[in-house]
């Protein structure tokens, strides 16, 4: 047993010498192979962050909104509509929002102020510090990191935002949203719906707009359908119609990534098939050397197994660690131009790179594998005739 | 007898258009501790019987014992083993790797038998004092001048310390005085008690001193006592 992981140590050592006697070339492939790596990682992180930032989304959006609509633009709702929507069939819960915006002058940057009734969905979502108010509490606001950052709060736990009439609405701070919920929560500030109202200066009989929860999600479309005839003046939207939008434009923007992605990777591939396959008549003379000289063919694709293995690890390891840098620090730069024109149901927003084991699988099965194969096939082609170019006449 | 060769053929592409018979018939037999030369021009078949000698390949036919095993029966991993431990070869231009070091060139064969680093030293190390090449024991092998990389190619051939020593053309890239050198230390080689066969056109080599027998090959025929 010693001698077996002596021998495969002189193997590994004299690999790695290998691949630093022909540094040149080696280092070219490392490159070219790493950047290809760097896309396809960057891509897969970026896709899969924005997946599980989307099921949050989706996960929050309620089952059908319901808003009234006034010459084409939304208006406040009474809540007498509420009552209305109640009566129908199949609704579990009515509950009202009120939501609107604050404009930051110094940053220029909008805030999302979003106020719910009772105990709302988005109650659930982790925070980062702190809690979620009380029922009936009110003064507190839950704020998305992207508030605090806009607001400068630093270690402040106390803000206030104008009211229209220019007098001031302050909040404490009871909880700030967990990172992994930016695309949710980025720029949201939350409060109780008569934290809401009051900042809005809506009255207590109105809200922005109706969420509607149904008892069978099956039956979303018939109760959808019944509201829009029971209230012609209002605008139903469905949590299925929200998906499918989102699913239509992102499926097709990412294959379209994809399949240039796998093009990329496949050239790359053909050509390392190219270079491993045309042997240089001097690693041709070497294997016939070591073959002569008592290394058995299982030896030299060894050796050219352990150099295909290191140098793609490496450009494997370098190319996953630097996506991951691409996705988490510079927000995809690459990348969001393209996979990210649905921006604009959002503003801005944190990306969490999300690094699943099935990714990065998969990235070594498309890449390490394949140019394994393409440098230790050749040589086994080799290796397992050749003495010739080691021999005279 | 250590080498044993009956009625050997060597067909290369057998069944194809491009079919070449390099060896005919050859019947040959070397003592051990002999001094054996097969001389004839380029192309007459001396690097194929050294080849079948060595244990690169079988024959297409005949029999052929090569220190006590039948070569036609044995596989090629065993082959390689029998090789390893039987044979050494010095190459026509030695076929030494030029981008790694001397003492790397040297330790060469021993890398897949598992030695630690302080064994392969151990064996080396006294080959190296031996043929005078211990101080170039880190340069790399291309920097190093052709009498100094015909005693890495020795080196590397004993470095298993096999009873017979296998030398194709060994003098075809050297002068006058480097052949005589070489022709030396096989002649010492040779009083050790390792068996010697060169394959050479090189006056020098056939009728040096020590040489036991010369065998004629031309076109794929073997004819004893050439000289």
């Amino acid at each position: 047993m010693k001698k077996y992981f002596e021998k495969q140590r002189n193997l590994l050592d004299y690999a790695l010498a290998s691949l630093w006697r022909r540094k040149g070339k080696n280092i070219s492939v490392f490159l070219v192979f790493s950047l290809v790596i760097f896309l396809l990682a960057s891509f897969l992180f970026l896709s899969r962050s924005l997946q599980v930032a989307a099921q949050t989304t989706l996960r929050q959006t309620p089952e059908i909104t319901v808003q009234r609509m006034v010459a084409g633009r939304q208006e406040s709702m009474p809540l007498t509509y509420a009552e209305r929507i109640r009566g129908i069939f199949g609704v579990r819960r009515v509950s009202p929002r009120v939501w609107g915006y604050h404009y930051n002058e110094v940053t220029g940057a909008n805030i999302t102020v979003m106020a719910l009734a009772g105990d709302p969905e988005l109650g659930r979502e982790p925070l980062a510090e702190g809690a979620f108010w009380q029922q009936g509490e009110q003064g507190r606001a839950v704020i998305g990191q992207g508030v605090v950052k806009d607001l400068d709060l630093g270690g402040r736990r106390t803000f206030s935002f104008f009211r229209d009439d220019l007098t001031l609405k302050s909040f404490a701070v009871a909880g700030i949203f967990a990172p992994e919920t930016n695309i949710l929560t980025y720029d949201l500030v939350l409060l109780d719906i008569a934290d809401g109202r009051d900042l809005f200066g809506l009255a207590d009989d109105l809200a922005t707009d109706l969420l509607v929860e149904v008892v069978n999600p099956l039956e979303i479309a018939t109760v959808a359908r019944k509201i829009s005839e029971r209230l012609p003046d209002t605008r139903v939207v469905t949590r299925p119609q929200i998906q499918g939008t989102y699913q239509a434009v992102f499926s097709w923007r990412s294959g379209v990534a994809a399949i240039c992605l796998l093009s990329a990777l496949s050239a790359f591939i053909i050509l390392a098939w190219d270079k491993a396959s045309g042997m240089s008549p001097e690693e041709r003379r070497e294997i016939s050397i070591l073959k002569i000289l008592g290394w058995q063919t299982p030896d030299v694709l060894q050796v050219r197994f352990w150099e295909g293995f290191a140098l793609s690890l490496l450009a494997f390891a370098a190319g996953a660690i630097l996506a991951y840098v691409h996705v988490g620090y510079f927000q995809a730069a690459l990348f969001r131009p393209v996979m990210m024109g649905w921006s604009v149901l959002r503003p801005g927003f944190d990306l969490v790179p999300i690094v699943q084991g099935g990714d990065l699988l998969l990235i070594f099965c498309l890449s390490v594998l394949p140019y394994l194969a393409a440098t230790v096939v050749p040589a086994w082609r080799c290796a397992a005739v050749a003495t010739d170019a080691a021999m005279g006449g | 007898m250590l080498i044993e060769l009956e009625n050997i053929v060597k067909i290369y592409n057998q069944g194809r258009v491009n079919e070449v018979t390099a060896l005919d018939k050859v019947e040959m037999a070397v003592e051990a501790g002999a001094m054996v030369c097969l001389k004839g021009p380029s192309g007459s078949g001396k690097s194929t019987l050294l080849a079948i000698i060595g244990c690169i390949y079988p024959p297409t036919s005949g029999r052929a014992v090569i220190a006590g095993r039948q070569l036609a029966r044995l596989p090629d991993r065993f082959l390689t083993m029998h090789r390893r431990r039987t044979i050494g070869f010095i190459f026509q231009r030695f076929n030494i790797l030029p981008r790694i070091s001397v003492f790397e060139n040297v330790v060469l064969p021993l890398l897949p038998l598992g030695m630690s680093p302080k064994e392969r030293r151990a064996l080396a190390e006294p080959l190296l004092e031996r043929y005078g090449i211990a101080h170039r024991r880190n340069f790399p092998a291309g920097e190093i001048s052709g009498g100094e990389l015909q005693r890495v190619a020795i080196a590397r051939a004993l470095i298993n310390d096999p009873p017979i020593i296998l030398a194709d053309e060994p003098t075809a890239h050297l002068d006058s005085r480097l052949s005589r050198d070489f022709l030396a230390d096989m002649l010492a080689l040779k009083e050790e008690g390792r068996t010697i066969i060169m394959a050479s056109h090189d006056p020098l080599v056939t009728e040096a001193a020590g040489v036991d027998r010369v065998y004629g090959v031309h076109d794929g025929r073997v004819t004893k006592d050439a000289c």
